[in-house]
C-alpha cells in the first residue's frame, strides 16, 4: 500500500511581470476569426492580417499602421441582394492563409468568403486570382503540396458539400462531393486530405478523391484536425474535436484510439506540445464548457482551467516570458485573455487534522490510498479586453500577443517583466 | 410609479378593453388559428385602422396573392381607397414603393406579395435554404429604416417554414424573434394551427419566444360554426383570458363575451 498523503510536491510557479497593452486598433467592424501573423515580403517585417464580417482584409504593420485594405465585397444585382443576409453576405469567417503561390519570394494571402469566393492577393493586397464555389466558405483554406509535384494546392471545403482542390493559379483541379456542408478547415497528411463535415463525419480522402476512411461523431465537426506523433514514435495520429463535446484521437487508418469527453462543443483545432517533458505530446484545447483542457497522449486529463464563458478560438502554446517553461494562451468569450502555466498546479484537498481522521473507524484505508489532491489549471496572468475574443496569434520574435475581438478591436498585448 | 406602456389597438371592440387597451407596442405577437378563423383579416384590419390614423404598416404575404387579399378585404367593406396601399410584386420595386410611402401624407400599407415574386423567379437558383427568410428580413429592415413603419404582419410563419428549412429551429427562431424585437416594430406573426388545435405553432418554441399569443378558433355549434378569440398570453398586460365570440359587423370586429362555451 502506497501512502501518498502529504508526499506530493506542489508544482505551482510564482511569476513576476504583467501583460500590458502596446496598442489597440479599431477596425470598426465585427471580427470573426484570429489574425494571421506573417512576413509577406521576406524583409523581416511582420504583418498582421485579418478579415472582417463586412468582407475586408486588413494588413497592419507591427505598430498597427494600415498597410492596405482589400474589399472582398462582391457586386450583386438588386434582386439577388434581397436573398442574402446582407450583414454577413461577404463575411470572412476564418483566418487568411499565406503561401508563396507565384514563386516570386513574396507570399500571397488566400481566404474564402461567405459568398463562396476564394481570393488570392499579392503582398500589396492586389488580387492575383479568385475562384467561385457554389456555396459559402466558412472554414480556412489550406495550402500544401498534396500530390508531391513540387507545386502547392489550395484546398477548402464549402457549404455546397464539396471539397475543392485548386492549383496555385486558382484553377480547379478536382472537387469531391460529400453528403453535408463542410465548415472545417482540412488538414493534409502526405497525399491524403482529412476534414470534418456538418453531419459529424470525419473524412480521409486521397488526392484523386478516393475515400480512404470515414469516422462518425455525433454532431457537426467544425474544427480543423491536427496530426502529430503523440507517443514520440513514428506513428502519427489525428486529433480532432467535435461539437458532440468529444475530442477524438484516431490512428492513420481512422480507427478510434481514445476519446475525451468535455461538457461543451469543441470548435477549434487543438494544440500539441510536450508540456511536461515526457517526450510525448500533450493536447491542449478549449471547449464551450468554458474550460481549457490539457490531456496527455493516452487521453487522460492532466488539468483543466475554467473561464467564465466559451473558448472557441484555438489556444497558443509558447514560452511567453522566456523562462524555459511553456505557457498556454487562451482567449475566452468572457472577454479575457488567460495565460496559464502549461504544467498546471497540484492542489491539496481540504482534510481536517490528519490524526483526527485516522482515528475514525473506516477512514484509514480511504485516506491513505487515495490522491490527496488534484491537478488543476493555473492562471498566471489575465488580461481583459473590450469584447468577445474570437482568436489570437503571437509574433514569435517579440512574443507579443495579437488579440481579435468580435467588437472589431485588435489588441497588441506584450509581456513586461516589471512595471515601470 | 408604474411606467405607462404604449399600446397598439387590435381594433376588436371588447378585446382591447380586455387587454388594457391593446397589445404593447414593439411586442411580437403570435396570431394562431386554423384555416378560416380570420387570422389574416384580423391582422390586416389592425394595419388598416392604424393607416387611417396616419401610420405605416408592412404586410408580407407568402402565399395569398395581393389581388386575392385585396378582393377579400374589399368584400369585408374595408375602404382601401382611404389609405395609401402599395403592393410589391417585384423586388426591384421596393425602393420605388418606399419612396412613394415617404412622400405620402396619408397612412400607408406596403403589401409584399411573395407568392407572385416566387412565381416570377421560380427558375432562378436560390443560394441556400435561408434565402426567403433573408428576403423577409431585408424587406423589413429596408422599410423600417426608410419609412416610419411601426407595424408588421407576416402571413404566415407556417408558409415560411415550407420555404426556408430551419436546421436548428430553436436557435434560428430565437435570432429571428430578436431581430424583430430589435426592429422595434409591433409584429403579428400568423401561425396556422393543425385541425385538432393541439399546438399554437409549428415548433412550439414560438410560444415561448413570442410576447403574446392570440388564438382564433372555429367552434361547431348546432348546425353552425362560431368564430372565437382569446388572449392566451400577453406579456406586460393584465388581460382577461376568457373566450370571446368574434364577429364582424358594420365594418368592425367585435369580441362578445360569452364565457367558455359558444353563445346560446
Amino acid at each position: 500500500m502506497k501512502i501518498t498523503f502529504g508526499l506530493k510536491k506542489i508544482l505551482g510557479r510564482e511569476k513576476e511581470g504583467l501583460l500590458r497593452e502596446k496598442w489597440k486598433f479599431d477596425s470598426k467592424n465585427t471580427l470573426l476569426a484570429p489574425p494571421t501573423i506573417c512576413d509577406l515580403k521576406n524583409t523581416g517585417e511582420k504583418n498582421i492580417l485579418f478579415g472582417t464580417k463586412e468582407g475586408k482584409i486588413y494588413s497592419l504593420d507591427k505598430n498597427s499602421n494600415i498597410k492596405w485594405i482589400f474589399d472582398a465585397q462582391e457586386q450583386v444585382d438588386q434582386i439577388e441582394i434581397m436573398f442574402l443576409d446582407v450583414e454577413s453576405a461577404n463575411s470572412i469567417q476564418a483566418s487568411p492563409n499565406i503561401y508563396d503561390l507565384t514563386g516570386d519570394g513574396r507570399k500571397e494571402i488566400v481566404f474564402g468568403t461567405e459568398m463562396g469566393v476564394v481570393y488570392a492577393l499579392n503582398s500589396e493586397g492586389k488580387p492575383v486570382w479568385k475562384f467561385k464555389a457554389e456555396g459559402s466558405i466558412r472554414g480556412g483554406v489550406i495550402i500544401k503540396d498534396v500530390d508531391g509535384d513540387g507545386k502547392p494546392e489550395v484546398i477548402f471545403g464549402s457549404g455546397d458539400k464539396n471539397l475543392y482542390i485548386l492549383n496555385a493559379k486558382g484553377k480547379l483541379i478536382n472537387k469531391f462531393e460529400v453528403d453535408e456542408s463542410i465548415e472545417s478547415m482540412p488538414e493534409v497528411m502526405d497525399d491524403k486530405i482529412i476534414f470534418g463535415t456538418n453531419n459529424g463525419k470525419i473524412h480521409c480522402i486521397s488526392f484523386e478523391g478516393e475515400e480512404i476512411w470515414t469516422f462518425k461523431t455525433k454532431d457537426k465537426v467544425l474544427a480543423q484536425p491536427v496530426i502529430g506523433k503523440l507517443f514520440g514514435g513514428d506513428e502519427r495520429y489525428i486529433i480532432i474535436g467535435s461539437t458532440d463535446q468529444y475530442l477524438y484521437t484516431l490512428d492513420e487508418q481512422g480507427a478510434l484510439i481514445w476519446k475525451f469527453k468535455t461538457e461543451g462543443a469543441i470548435y477549434s483545432k487543438a494544440a500539441l506540445a510536450d508540456i511536461n517533458n515526457d517526450k510525448k505530446l500533450e493536447i491542449i484545447f478549449g471547449s464551450c464548457d468554458n474550460k481549457v483542457y490539457a490531456v496527455d497522449s493516452r487521453g487522460e486529463k492532466m488539468w483543466s482551467y475554467e473561464t467564465n464563458f466559451w473558448i472557441v478560438a484555438p489556444v497558443i502554446v509558447s514560452d511567453i516570458d522566456d523562462d524555459g517553461n511553456l505557457e498556454i494562451i487562451a482567449g475566452s468569450y468572457d472577454h479575457n485573455l488567460y495565460v496559464l502555466d502549461a504544467k498546471g498546479n497540484y492542489i491539496l484537498d481540504y482534510v481536517p487534522g490528519l490524526a483526527g481522521v485516522m482515528q475514525q473507524t473506516g477512514s484509514y484505508s480511504d485516506i491513505t490510498t487515495s490522491e490527496a489532491g488534484k491537478m488543476t489549471g493555473k492562471k498566471i496572468w489575465q488580461y481583459q479586453t473590450e469584447g468577445i475574443i474570437v482568436g489570437c496569434a503571437m509574433i514569435d520574435e517579440t512574443k507579443d500577443i495579437i488579440i481579435n475581438t468580435q467588437k472589431g478591436y485588435v489588441n497588441n498585448i506584450g509581456y513586461e517583466k516589471k512595471r515601470d | 410609479m408604474e411606467k405607462t406602456i404604449k399600446r397598439v389597438k387590435t381594433y376588436i371592440q371588447g378585446l382591447d378593453d380586455a387587454m388594457q387597451g391593446g397589445v404593447p407596442a414593439g411586442h411580437v405577437i403570435l396570431v394562431s388559428g386554423t384555416a378560416g378563423s380570420m387570422k389574416s383579416s384580423v391582422t390586416f384590419n389592425i394595419l388598416y385602422n392604424e393607416a387611417l390614423n396616419g401610420k405605416t404598416g408592412l404586410y408580407i404575404s407568402l402565399e395569398q396573392s395581393y389581388e386575392s387579399l385585396n378582393q377579400h378585404l374589399s368584400n369585408m367593406g374595408l375602404r382601401l381607397d382611404k389609405i395609401n396601399i402599395q403592393p410589391v410584386k417585384n423586388l426591384t420595386r421596393i425602393e420605388e414603393v418606399i419612396h412613394t410611402v415617404k412622400n405620402n401624407s396619408t397612412g400607408s400599407i406596403i403589401v409584399v406579395d411573395i407568392g407572385t415574386i416566387r412565381k416570377e423567379i421560380k427558375d432562378i437558383k436560390i443560394a441556400d435554404n435561408k434565402s426567403w427568410l433573408n428576403v423577409i428580413k431585408n424587406v423589413v429592415k429596408k422599410v423600417k429604416m426608410e419609412t416610419n413603419c411601426s407595424l408588421f404582419v407576416l402571413d404566415s410563419l407556417s408558409a415560411l417554414y415550407t420555404l426556408s428549412r430551419f436546421e436548428d429551429p430553436r436557435v434560428e427562431l430565437f435570432y429571428t424573434f430578436e431581430f424583430l424585437r430589435d426592429m422595434d416594430l409591433t409584429t403579428f406573426l400568423i401561425s396556422e394551427m393543425p385541425l385538432d388545435e393541439s399546438k399554437y405553432s409549428e415548433y412550439q418554441i414560438e410560444d415561448f419566444l413570442s410576447d403574446g399569443i392570440i388564438h382564433l378558433r372555429l367552434t361547431p355549434f348546432r348546425r353552425n360554426i362560431i368564430k372565437e378569440i382569446m388572449v392566451v398570453k400577453m406579456r406586460a398586460t393584465n388581460c382577461n383570458n376568457d373566450v370571446f365570440s368574434l364577429e364582424f359587423k358594420n365594418g368592425q370586429f367585435q369580441a362578445l363575451y360569452g364565457g367558455q362555451n359558444p353563445l346560446l
